[in-house]
């Protein structure tokens, strides 16, 4: 067995993504399970920093520097540098985030290295002669598969959800090894013109602890001031029905649901929201679900854990007073 | 000695939806609850007409649904038309009645205009921007539209229109109106009436009054008053006495659309019922699972489809021409309306005190409901034409 | 300058019907279900007919699917796709990403396009790879989580907008390129009822396997027989218990929240 490999995804801020801690942390049970090794790769202009975060995850990480992704598109460069490090002697799973950056790495290395793919994946176990098994979550959240690859089969491409296991740092750092790039790059290279930076960037929703979030029924700006008032007391994000972003109250980023984002966080507090399917496929493997809603039949309450009918502000802003009482 | 009349030969009332009628289906049911539905509660508390929405069919080609193609219109027949009706209807009955009185003024000039004059006044309407009224109804004419008093005089190249109209749909936001005026008073009543294409605003015209309904609230129904307007001659339709028969032959083609609209107030009705039905708990379990709740919608989802299959089946009969085409059109529009006003009130039913309420659509969509026992031949009228059919005329 | 656009458009289950399942061989058992284009599909199509309107030019439909596949395409037509291009073979059936890349791939190399777009994902597979793959593999220029899309035809150019950690980045690229949307290219249009109705003449043109020099078995094969992996086994998640329904005052409600809180250490 050649290893598990993590490609890391690093914050604009050059530190690591919280997502690929956490895939180095579950490659590092996998190998361990599998009595091989794991490895991570990080290319970026300057991988130094979170090359020395990732080896406290991992026993060995390589670290990459291109200097062309300073105005260079990052998934294809990557894939092709982490392309030519990867060892592919024997069964190598290669293990990717599941947003943007990560299927872009994905998809392009399962054609560079001629492999195979299983996407989303909610969990990801080893086992002795079946070798990765993934389970995905499908039909809406309707169903659950268990999927592995076929024999024969050497490049393992997996892309994984956020939150599928807690990152936890090993025993002992890691060793940080560092590679220049081989070989002229033989794909197309894209070249970034320009940075837009948008609007009052919000907090992430994607790997949040906790969300708060609005629909329909925050009404526009003032609900909007709730909610985030609500997420600033307990810590958390703040994230939007479909109804909200198309009202133009908050941006796409902060959309949750089948064209926006899946979340699992350990708390989802929806305000005024019904729960169609639509938002519901976003949502519903979060820890605690509690909604208020003035609709004592809204959908939402076939899967939360407490519905308050209400008033959304008259009970958020209680809520608000209350959470300030406790200090 | 009168015989029963013989059983149908012909194969003409088959019919399958087309994939382009599938098609249709599902864009106007989504373009309905997409962007139609959530207005229609405030169309009606606010008993605007809903221009966006007429702005909406036309960006969509549905208000060219019933012209030919070589005037602009997408050519589709009284099927795909009635498919289309049903579909807003579901929705909103008065955006409904943007797509099915843009049908009804027109037709004395499809059936009627020569090719000039429906080069002069399709296209406008094919593309929605303007639309068409229907003026026949007068304040003392109309069940009985012999009694038309409206008064048409030539004089040299024009005729000079006066008298009064009443319960004019789309009166006061029309461009175009067909109406209805006597021009030989001697004549016996199928051969007194003329129709002329008024254009306006015109010298004369004036919109007196918007009526204040029970229903179709965003809906203009206006009473109009003509005094002294002027009408080119070339604006006549057919010939003077032909009014009668354009009138009549309008309705065999319009009455499909009413019933269709009655069909989709009803479905929209049923649906709603249905959801409410499926969420709402009492005593412990929704009360989808009471039998006597079970029970009224199933019966109101077997009486749509009937409506719903008759209205279809009289589309293909009168597009084939069949000879007994009124028959078909009135049988189609008694018993789609009957049913919308049944079905309606049965989903305020379900819905219990809530339903009674505006915080649900199914008081409006009862309320909706009537209208379609009332215009275009009251279901009174609609009986005496198929008594008509069976019995041949008065001996 | 007119514009070629390919738009890969995937027949689905209708997510609407809420109606999808696995059949007995673990594979989605398309009869289930209407077929539908899938949704992010329809957001990448209607860009694509935005940039034809404005620069000219015509947008070919692209889609691997079982045969009943060239009718999902109909309304792609009808909101006004000038031609369709179905890959359809039985041997395809039980397809993974791979052999999706690979034949899509093929069906690319004989058209002749300036754009490839691809929908963020599909609500069957949300997995959002394959666009990467095909463009690897054809060694296009590849630009992801468009925003807004802007050709130069006459520089030979394109220009997107990337949804970035902190805003967009704007990338440009050469065309022919391959680009993977997002839906804030703008809600997809209704097809017009003229659409609908002339969507019949519009040509939906079929390749097979063979069409395009691949095959079933062997050391390069694609298809369902060649599939890298395989469901092993399902099932259906927990279900959640019914909710705790809070009435009362919005103090009593506060306190009632910040009591659940608390008992789950979220607070």
């Amino acid at each position: 067995m050649a290893g598990f490999w993590v490609i890391a995804e690093i914050n604009p801020d050059g530190s690591l993504a919280r997502a690929s801690a956490e895939l180095a942390t579950l490659a590092r049970e996998l190998a361990s399970t599998a009595g091989t090794e794991a490895h991570g790769i990080v290319v970026a202009t300057e991988p130094s920093a979170a090359a020395k975060e990732l080896a406290t995850y991992l026993g060995d990480v390589i670290a990459i520097a291109d200097p062309s992704l300073a105005d260079h598109a990052w998934a294809q460069v990557a894939a092709q540098r982490a392309a030519e490090v990867i060892d592919t002697s024997g069964p190598t799973a290669i293990l990717t985030g599941a947003a943007s950056d990560g299927r872009d790495i994905a998809g392009t290395l399962l054609a560079l290295l001629d492999g195979a793919i299983l996407v989303n994946a909610t969990a990801v176990t080893w086992a002795e002669g079946s070798g990765e098994s993934v389970e995905m979550s499908v039909f809406g959240g309707k169903l659950i598969t268990t999927s592995s690859f076929r024999d024969g089969v050497d490049v393992r491409i997996v892309t994984v959800r956020p939150n599928v296991v807690t990152a936890e740092t090993a025993s002992a750092p890691g060793t940080v090894r560092t590679e220049s790039p081989k070989a002229d790059l033989t794909l197309p290279s894209v070249a970034i013109v320009d940075h837009v930076a948008a609007e009052g960037a919000a907090a992430k929703i994607d790997d949040a602890r906790i969300i708060v979030a609005g629909g329909r029924g925050i009404g526009g700006e003032a609900g909007l001031e709730l909610v985030q008032q609500l997420a600033d007391r307990l810590g958390g994000a703040v994230g939007a029905t479909r109804a909200a972003v198309d009202a133009g109250w908050i941006p796409y980023a902060q959309q949750i649901g089948q064209t926006g984002k899946i979340v699992k966080p350990q708390l989802y507090l929806a305000l005024g929201i019904s729960g169609a399917i639509q938002h519901k496929v976003g949502m519903q493997t979060a820890g605690t679900i509690i909604a208020v809603n003035r609709d004592p039949d809204a959908p939402i309450a076939e899967f939360a854990d407490m519905l308050v009918v209400g008033d959304l502000f008259e009970v958020g802003k209680a809520l608000v007073a209350e959470l300030d009482a406790r200090g | 000695m009168t015989t029963v009349a013989a059983p149908p030969t012909s194969s003409a009332g088959q019919y399958r939806l087309t994939d382009e009628q599938l098609l249709l289906r599902e864009t106007l049911h989504d373009l309905a609850d997409e962007r139609i539905a959530p207005r229609a509660a405030e169309i009606d508390r606010s008993g605007e007409f809903p221009e966006d929405i007429r702005q909406l069919l036309a960006r969509h080609d549905v208000l060219a649904l019933p012209f030919p193609e070589r005037f602009g219109g997408v050519g589709g027949d009284l099927l795909t038309q009635c498919v289309a009706i049903e579909q807003i209807a579901r929705a909103d009955t008065t955006s409904s009645l943007i797509l099915t009185v843009q049908g009804l003024g027109s037709l004395p000039i499809l059936l009627g205009g020569t090719e000039e004059q429906q080069g002069r006044f399709i296209p406008d309407l094919a593309s929605g921007a303007k639309l068409v009224a229907f003026a026949l109804t007068e304040p003392e004419a109309g069940s009985d539209a012999g009694a038309t008093r409206t008064r048409a005089v030539r004089d040299g190249d024009s005729y000079v229109i006066d008298g009064t109209k009443r319960f004019i749909t789309n009166g006061s936001v029309a461009s175009l109106i067909t109406v209805f005026a006597v021009t030989d008073p001697e004549a016996r009543t199928s051969k007194r009436l003329s129709c002329f294409a008024v254009e306006v605003p015109s010298e004369g015209f004036k919109v007196n009054r918007l009526e204040h309904k029970l229903g179709i609230r965003g809906s203009p129904t206006a009473e109009l008053s003509f005094d002294g307007v002027r009408v080119p001659v070339e604006n006549r339709i057919g010939e003077e006495g032909d009014g009668w028969k354009l009138a009549m032959g309008t309705f065999d083609r319009s009455r499909p659309g009413i019933a269709a609209q009655a069909v989709g107030i009803a479905q929209g009705a049923l649906d709603a019922a249905v959801a409410y039905a499926r969420d709402r708990k009492q005593f412990g379990q929704r009360i989808g699972d009471f039998q006597m709740i079970q029970a009224m919608l199933a019966d109101m989802d077997a009486r749509i489809e009937a409506a719903r299959q008759v209205t279809y089946k009289a589309c293909v009969e009168i597009e084939a021409g069949a000879p007994d085409g009124a028959r078909w059109a009135s049988i189609a529009k008694l018993i789609a309306g009957d049913t919308a006003m049944a079905v309606t009130t049965d989903a305020v039913q379900v819905f219990g005190g809530y339903g009674y309420t505006d915080d649900f659509p199914v008081e409006r969509m009862m309320r909706d409901a009537k209208i379609t026992q009332l215009y275009e031949g009251t279901q009174q009228v609609q009986r005496l034409v198929i008594a008509r059919a069976l019995l041949g005329k008065g001996g | 300058m007119p514009l070629n656009i390919v738009v890969l458009a995937k027949p689905v289950p209708d997510p609407a019907a809420a109606a999808e399942k696995l059949g007995p061989d673990n594979r989605l058992d398309r009869s289930a279900s209407p077929s539908v284009i899938n949704g992010n599909d329809e957001y990448t199509l209607e860009a694509a007919l935005q940039l034809v309107e404005a620069h000219g030019g015509e947008v070919t439909l692209l889609a691997m699917a079982p045969a009943g596949g060239a009718e999902t395409l109909r309304k792609g037509l009808a909101m006004g796709a000038t031609r369709g291009v179905l890959v359809t073979d039985p041997a395809l059936a039980g397809s993974d990403a791979w052999s999706t890349a690979k034949v899509l791939a093929a069906v690319l190399k004989d058209l002749q396009f300036d754009l490839v777009l691809a929908g963020f994902d599909t609500s069957d597979g949300v997995g959002g790879v394959v666009g990467a793959a095909v463009a690897t593999l054809l060694k296009l220029p590849y630009l992801s989580s468009a925003a807004a899309i802007e050709p130069n035809p006459d520089a030979g150019t394109v220009r997107v907008r990337r949804i970035s950690g902190s805003g967009f980045d704007v990338l440009e690229a050469k065309t022919p390129a391959l680009i993977v949307g997002t839906q804030l290219l703008g809600a997809p249009r209704y097809p017009s009822l003229k659409g609908i109705m002339g969507a019949r003449s519009k040509e939906v043109s079929q390749r097979s396997l063979a069409d395009l020099g691949l095959q079933a078995d062997g050391s390069d094969a694609v298809g369902g027989g060649a599939a890298r992996t395989e469901v092993s086994a399902r099932r259906t998640p927990p279900a959640r218990g019914a909710a705790t329904v809070v009435r009362g005052s919005a103090g009593e409600a506060a306190k009632a929240i910040v009591a659940l809180l608390a008992e789950r250490r979220l607070v």
